[in-house]
């Protein structure tokens, strides 16, 4: 497509050249040209923020991921989220002959771009300009990227012409997700301490590859949609481009991928409610995230605070600090990726809708975290309860079922901890007895009557919803069960 | 059938069976999904519905109010597949 798209400019390009010093002076022909001109103008603009929106996406891989304990694993994350994403749109996309030339060419761009970051461990300036650490032996990185060649020569041939195996990979990613969010063990020698007199003991942790959770999600919806045999055709640069967007590749949102591809390829064209939305968005957000979230921080519940406060009132001011702040964190890099986003033309999904002033809970998870919720309704809510409502089951032990696993498994994603899986399973019980609460009332009150005491009900349930998801954050801030068990307790007063 | 036809089979299908309010009349533009009238269990029960009723389906992926969120926009949905 890529490569048609450039003929096009180039017979566009000639045809307005050609035309310029024979064409009659009418203001038809004056304006067929300078119709012509802007398409070309837009068109080479498109391929110019695309081109650059790719490059950017992928140094941003290598420049956004924090150090490692572990030696040059800054340099190979970044470099197997490229892997992978190269692998995943190799089994996805069929054999397009037409469309080799812009492929390798891709795929060329991607390969040089990781010798060159390799390559700039020989010099001892500039080792360390992209990656924080020095990047590893040149002639290593050389014979990986030639590895990973070979690897997704071998993927294009394995899969072709078998969607179904896609489903292999599918579970690959999941129990890759898995790893990477286990607690693994670090040797003393590995682990960034002072230096000490005796060796250090080894100590825990989870391996930080930045973006992994959104890459990965992203990945099983192509995966799943190609499956389904409703994944678009595209260009490996677009593939790329889409997984590893920068904006989005720290905090999401989750985007579709066709949804994206609409975007990315529609003419480009600066224009000033763009700039100045995305502006606004991008400002917005930086106010958000840096000015109020940073500020709450310092009094924000964590597990320091949790043990030192006093039981009263100070735990509650730690608790709402911290519910404001995590909304206010959070919203902020969603404003910043819209924001940035919409200067390059591409409008990202919505994230957040005014969750806290919702009035019951199945409303909060319809605008808190919306693109996540929505992967997690698509690829795994939705398919269980059709699944299960196949069968002679009662309703309410499926919806118990569906939405303890979905509200469990969305607790996990964010780390394999007993907290995390607290955290899924409390708003899976408040989605619970909301949904049968809702059963009771709709039956027992007509609309008419719900509409006298209105906005007392209606304000009744934000204050409700507010503080049960205030309460769950304890289990989502703190890092144990023990201290959040104490910190439940001194909320309500008690040592 | 008709978008009148869709509408009524529709409106009736949520008053009673999802909302269990059968004297209720909704409005063709009123929000279903958005407004939390429709949960996540509800509106599987209602794909299944129409895949039923209209031989229509409606992916997993489409089951959210960008898809439709109203009874006119779903019925517009459902017409433009059958």
């Amino acid at each position: 497509m890529g490569q048609a798209r450039s003929s096009d400019e180039v017979t566009v390009i000639v045809s307005v050249f050609a035309m310029l010093p024979t064409a009659a002076p009418t203001a038809s022909h004056r304006f067929a040209a300078l119709l012509h001109v802007v398409h070309v103008a837009a068109a080479l603009l498109s391929s110019v923020r695309h081109a650059a929106l790719f490059v950017t996406s992928v140094l941003a891989v290598y420049l956004l991921q924090p150090a490692t304990p572990i030696a040059h694993l800054d340099f190979w994350l970044p470099s197997a989220s490229l892997l992978l994403v190269v692998v995943v749109w190799c089994a996805t996309q069929p054999l397009r002959l037409e469309a080799m030339r812009e492929t390798l060419v891709t795929a060329g761009l991607i390969a040089g771009l990781v010798l060159g970051i390799g390559a700039l461990g020989i010099t001892t300036q500039l080792c360390c300009v992209v990656t924080r650490m020095p990047p590893p032996n040149i002639l290593v990185v050389a014979a990986a990227v030639a590895g990973g060649v070979l690897t997704c020569i071998l993927v294009a041939i394995v899969f072709a012409g078998h969607p179904a195996r896609t489903t292999w990979l599918v579970f690959a990613l999941i129990a890759l997700l898995v790893a990477v969010k286990l607690n693994w063990p670090i040797s003393g020698a590995d682990a960034p301490q002072a230096e000490t007199a005796s060796p250090a003991p080894p100590t825990f942790a989870t391996i930080q590859w930045l973006g992994f959770s959104y890459i990965a999600f992203r990945l099983i919806h192509a995966l799943r949609e190609r499956a389904l045999g409703k994944l678009p055709v595209m260009s490996l640069r677009e593939f790329m481009t889409y997984v590893v967007f920068f904006p989005a590749i720290i905090a999401g949102p989750i985007d579709r991928v066709e949804r994206f591809l609409k975007d990315l390829r529609a003419p480009f064209i600066f224009n000033m409610s763009d700039l100045v939305e995305g502006g606004r968005r991008l400002l917005i957000g930086v106010f958000k995230k840096f000015v109020i979230a940073d500020a709450l921080a310092i009094i924000a519940l964590n597990d320091a605070l949790a043990v030192q406060t006093q039981p009263g009132l100070w735990a509650w001011v730690l608790l709402y600090a911290y519910a404001f702040r995590i909304f206010f964190d959070f919203s902020g890099y969603t404003d910043m990726a819209i924001g940035l986003g919409r200067l390059f033309g591409i409008k990202l999904p919505e994230n957040f809708n005014r969750p806290y002033l919702k009035p019951n809970l199945t409303q909060f998870w319809n605008s808190w975290h919306m693109t996540l919720a929505q992967w997690f309704r698509t690829y795994y809510f939705n398919p269980l309860t059709r699944a299960l409502r196949m069968r002679n089951i009662a309703p309410p032990l499926i919806i118990f079922v569906t939405q303890t696993t979905t509200m469990l498994l969305i607790g996990l994603w964010h780390g394999l901890t007993w907290n995390f899986a607290l955290w899924g399973v409390w708003h899976a019980l408040g989605l619970f007895m909301h949904s049968r609460w809702s059963e009771f009332a709709r039956a027992r009150f007509g609309a008419q009557d719900a509409s006298k005491l209105q906005w007392v009900t209606h304000l009744g349930g934000v204050v409700l919803t507010f503080h049960f998801v205030a309460f769950g954050w304890v289990w989502f801030a703190l890092s144990n069960v023990e201290t959040s068990l104490t910190f439940f307790r001194r909320l309500f007063g008690m040592p | 059938m008709n978008s009148n036809d869709i509408t009524h089979t529709l409106s009736t299908y949520v008053t009673t069976q999802i909302l269990k309010q059968p004297k209720r009349i909704l409005k063709g533009d009123e929000p279903l999904i958005s407004s939390g009238l429709i949960d996540s269990f509800h509106l599987v029960d209602l794909g299944l519905f129409i895949e039923d009723k209209f031989g229509v389906r409606i992916e997993d992926s489409e089951l959210n109010a960008d898809t439709f969120d109203t009874l006119d926009q779903l019925v517009v949905l459902i017409q433009s597949r059958q």
